[in-house]
């Protein structure tokens, strides 16, 4: 056996697989190659006896299954809900091998003219016996394939994890179809020298093989730690069984629908396996030749399914999803279906040209992708219901599905005559059930319409927000303006009572001074000093406790100092004041902040503005900062190409954003010229898109999506976050949204880049285990592009996506992926889940270096 | 006002020393972001010597505390006064802000992630 080092290298070939998957997929495969191995011997059987006896009692083999096997489904649930797994499905190897004799033993003696004991032989060959016979093998035979792929696939569930799986589905499917292919062509070399019956001793060896592969799964499983997570938790004697399974299904919408497409599918191929059977009973009237074609038939449905598989499931996943997926066979047998009614119904050739394709199509879908997409639907499941409903779903719903089928059949069969026309207008019965299986068709692709929007919402209950959003929590538990005004106002204390008077007023005149701000703080009446206030605000414990100070009521203030400044005395008083405040060299600082905030309490006479004016060019930060203020008050036109210049100033960018935004949207024309300008200052540019934000219009948006798409590195981060407050913000607004693609790709690019260009070296080094140089850059331009497709995408679940892939466990982190696979651009998820995905740096680089060319990345 | 920075594992300290206002060199949240672009996203920020908040090192100090947020980081708090603690009670701002009376404390909530 080849190290695990070899072996993954060997099955990278054929795979999309991780090192440490690689003993398991390889067990895995061989498991799915021999059951269909086994199984696709014993069909060849099986459908000879089926055909070789009258066509009016064909369906009363598939209704026996399909009433029997509800009893089997119940006992398989408590078989699997209270044993091991690896003594489940050893006990039930075994049993099958049993099985295979015994029904030699009888089709066998059936054959034989003389046998030592003679009631044995007359018993066989009672033609009643014999007919049940075949019945009971036709049974069998349905319930070994279906338990033993019910049990392949709880294997797949155990081992492997959504996104794992879907990666994994078409190398372990290529080996069911490979078992197959093996099967049909032992079947077509032996048919002829043992005869049919004897072929079924083949099989036993076959299962004996599979039991020595389930137990070395098992035994890895068990050396990777991964045994316990399979194993029922449930108690024994806790009543899991059929009803169980059935009341599972039934109470979850999403496993009822699921359990309808699965029985729409069984029922169509049920319709069409009699259409076909009609045509080779015709045809090919000898037990040899027709086990024999019977054998090549399935063959050549496995090699195109092979075919079909290897270069076309894995490539209709990933472009077209599984919704379109899921929708290619339902579409197929449609189309086929009508066909059928333009051909004579006694042209035998020209029929049999029709029912080999349908029943081609129909069976090399099912193998293929219908099979690996339908598992796909599965995996989201919680697990304390994954397996009881699989269980029912996939052995009662399929039975349920091929009964329903026979049941039409059968009426139909005497309804409508069919016997009156089986042998010289084989076209009329096949026609007849053409129409059923039109109406099936419709069925079973409403259903998958449902089921996909399904799906997705049972990936996304595996997402959980793993942090708040920081700028909602703060909007919920935060008054920004007058956080920022207490602050503005204990600062002021220290600089000048009169401005500490006036910022209280200000507080007061927006409504900010709430009761929590006035327990702490008490004024004199006849005083609006801050300095007999000092002791209140002055934290040595005290001052923080009412009734020290007789207190004005905050009401009876603000009426004082509105009549006082409204006084006509008052304003020329103040307005021949603020004409002499003009410049550092006249006032001090003090005086200056003073009348820069006066300015915003007075009514906008022409003197004041032009003072105010003369403050917005002041050179003390402080200064600007009260003449901004006040300046929102104001909203003079005059003033905007005052302000904007302010944007670049660390100091007075705040202030600045909050008075351009004061002045509403009639400025984003001129806030537009600025940023598009190549010649302003880039910290100008840089404070622009926030103040954009802030309107969150259709038109702000569109201002920063053109420049975004611009790329300018310096103004990136500030148009990124920009765009994302918008979008979460105001979900009205639209965004363009193959430029925003354009955008991404760009910075996946510039990822690329950057990773194929580091030098090699590992990772963590540094003081502080800061990430390697290039790194950090990476991650924060990966963030980036989780903000932009938050604006194509629902934001909720791109967010959660993102914190999932960073911070979630493995089950979050593979839903989070599978979730993106689901939604994202094909051209933006090829390029972007190199880069997300937990890869070893060698098989990242690999992966990028493939990619890189197709993106116009040269790699070094 | 005066940052020094250290790192202690994958967090790093912030000792402030001044008045946390307008400055004339680089602000508290360019530092933070600077942070950032070496991949730190845990960061504690050492009041101990810090004598005076304004409402631009309030603004600084949430727009740190924003953006590594956004990141999946965490921002913390150690040693503000008891005065600055009772006005960001007031304020709702200790509802957003994690705030520990020593920097050890706040160190060891970052191990206990």
């Amino acid at each position: 056996m080849l190290d695990d080092g070899r072996l993954y290298r060997f099955l990278r070939r054929f795979a999309d697989i991780r090192p440490a998957e690689a003993r398991s997929a390889l067990y895995l495969f061989l498991y799915f190659f021999l059951v269909t191995f086994s199984f696709y011997i014993i069909k060849a059987v099986k459908e000879n006896f089926i055909i070789s006896v009258n066509s009016s009692l064909w369906s009363y083999a598939d209704l026996i299954t399909a009433v029997l096997i509800g009893f089997v489904v119940a006992l398989n649930a408590r078989l699997l809900n209270r044993l091991p797994r690896r003594t489940y499905t050893s006990r039930t190897l075994l049993f099958f091998i049993s099985n295979l004799i015994f029904f030699w033993f009888v089709f066998w003696l059936y054959s034989r003219r003389t046998f030592p004991w003679g009631s044995l032989l007359a018993l066989a060959q009672d033609s009643r016996i014999h007919l049940g016979t075949v019945f009971a093998f036709s049974f069998w035979s349905d319930l070994f394939i279906a338990m033993s792929v019910t049990q392949f696939w709880i294997a797949v569930n155990d081992v492997f994890k959504l996104h794992q799986a879907k990666r994994m589905v078409g190398f372990l499917v290529t080996g069911g179809l490979l078992g197959g292919i093996a099967g049909s062509l032992l079947t077509l070399r032996l048919v002829r020298l043992i005869n049919p019956v004897n072929l079924i001793l083949v099989c036993p060896a076959a299962l004996l093989l599979m039991l020595a592969v389930v137990n070395l799964l098992h035994d890895e499983r068990e050396r990777t730690g991964d045994a316990a997570k399979s194993d029922p938790t449930w108690a024994a004697g806790s009543g899991i069984g059929y009803l169980e399974s059935f009341r599972t299904v039934r109470g979850n919408r999403y496993l009822r629908i699921l359990a309808g497409v699965l029985a729409s599918s069984m029922v169509i191929g049920q319709l069409i396996k009699y259409q076909f059977n009609f045509i080779v009973k015709q045809v090919y009237p000898t037990q040899e030749e027709r086990t024999a074609f019977l054998a090549f038939f399935f063959l050549a449905i496995l090699v195109v399914s092979t075919v079909f598989h290897l270069f076309t499931t894995g490539q209709l996943l990933k472009r077209f999803g599984i919704r379109l997926t899921l929708l290619l066979a339902p579409v197929v047998i449609l189309v086929i279906s009508l066909a059928v009614f333009v051909i004579p119904a006694a042209a035998l050739m020209g029929l049999m040209a029709w029912a080999y394709g349908i029943r081609g199509s129909d069976r090399a879908f099912d193998t293929t992708v219908g099979q690996s997409v339908r598992e796909l639907l599965y995996i989201p499941i919680a697990d304390e219901i994954k397996y009881k409903a699989k269980i029912f779903i996939d052995m009662f719903v399929s039975k349920l599905g091929t009964g329903l089928g026979a049941a039409l059949y059968l009426i139909s069969y005497h309804a409508l005559s069919f016997y009156s026309y089986e042998e010289r207008a084989p076209g009329i019965p096949i026609q007849r059930l053409g129409v059923l299986v039109v109406v099936f068709a419709l069925i079973w692709i409403g259903l998958i319409w449902i089921i996909y929007a399904e799906y997705l919402g049972a990936v996304k209950k595996d997402l959980e927000e793993k942090w708040p959003n920081p700028d909602k929590l703060i909007k919920a538990h935060v008054d920004m303006d007058s956080t920022l005004l207490l602050f503005e106002l204990l600062q002021s204390r220290q600089k000048s009572s009169t401005l500490y008077a006036m910022n209280l007023f200000r507080l007061k005149q927006m409504e900010k001074l709430t009761p929590e701000v006035m327990e702490v703080l008490a004024f004199k009446e006849d005083e609006l000093k801050a300095l007999s206030m000092d002791s209140l605000l002055d934290v040595g414990g005290e001052v923080f406790y009412p009734g020290v100070e007789e207190a004005m009521t905050a009401d009876d203030f603000e009426v004082m100092i509105r009549e006082i400044v409204a006084l006509p005395p008052y304003k020329l008083l103040m307005e021949k004041h603020l004409g002499g405040v003009g410049g550092a060299k006249t006032e001090t600082e003090v005086a200056r902040m003073e009348a820069a905030r006066l300015t915003g309490l007075m009514e906008p006479t022409p003197g004041v503005l032009q003072s105010l004016g003369r403050l917005l060019r002041d050179p003390s930060p402080d200064v600007l900062n009260y003449a901004l203020d006040s300046a929102a008050v104001h909203l003079q036109k005059d003033h905007i190409p005052l302000i904007v210049p302010l944007l670049g100033n660390p100091m007075t960018r705040q202030a600045a954003q909050c008075a351009l935004a004061a002045f509403g949207p009639r400025v984003m024309d001129t806030l537009r010229k600025h940023l598009q300008d190549p010649g302003e200052r880039p910290d100008v540019r840089q404070a622009i898109p926030e103040v954009l934000t802030r309107f969150g219009n259709q038109k702000a948006a569109d201002i920063l999506v053109a420049e975004l798409c611009l790329r300018e590195p310096e103004l990136e981060e500030a148009l990124v976050q920009a765009l994302r407050e918008i979008r979460l913000e105001f979900p009205d607004v639209l965004f363009r949204e193959q430029k925003i693609l354009e955008v991404i790709l760009s910075l996946i690019r510039t990822n690329y880049a950057a990773i194929l260009s580091a030098p090699a070296g590992p990772a963590g080094e540094g003081g502080g285990q800061a990430l390697p140089q290039g790194k950090a850059a990476v991650d924060l331009r990966t963030k980036r592009i989780f903000d932009l497709l938050t604006l194509i995408h629902p934001p909720d679940d791109i967010v959660k996506a993102y914190q999932n892939i960073l911070q979630g466990t493995k089950k979050s982190v593979d839903s989070s992926l599978e979730l993106l696979d689901n939604i994202l651009d094909r051209a933006i998820k090829t390029y972007l889940f190199p880069l997300i995905e937990d890869l070893p740096p060698a098989e990242r680089e690999h992966r990028l270096k493939k990619l890189a060319k197709g993106l116009g990345v040269v790699s070094s | 006002m005066d940052i020094r920075t250290r790192d202690l594992n994958k967090i790093v300290v912030f000792d402030i020393s001044g008045d946390l206002s307008r400055p004339s060199g680089v602000s508290l949240h360019q530092a933070v972001k600077s942070q950032h672009e070496r991949g730190m996203r845990n960061i504690i920020l050492n009041f101990a010597e810090v004598g005076f908040v304004d409402s631009f090192g309030v603004g600084e100090i949430l727009a740190s505390y924003i953006s590594t947020q956004h990141l999946g980081g965490k921002i913390k708090l150690c040693r503000i006064s008891k005065k600055l603690y009772l006005v960001f009670q007031v304020t709702g701002l200790i509802k957003i802000l994690e705030i520990f009376e020593d920097c050890e404390s706040a160190l060891q909530s970052f191990e206990a992630l």
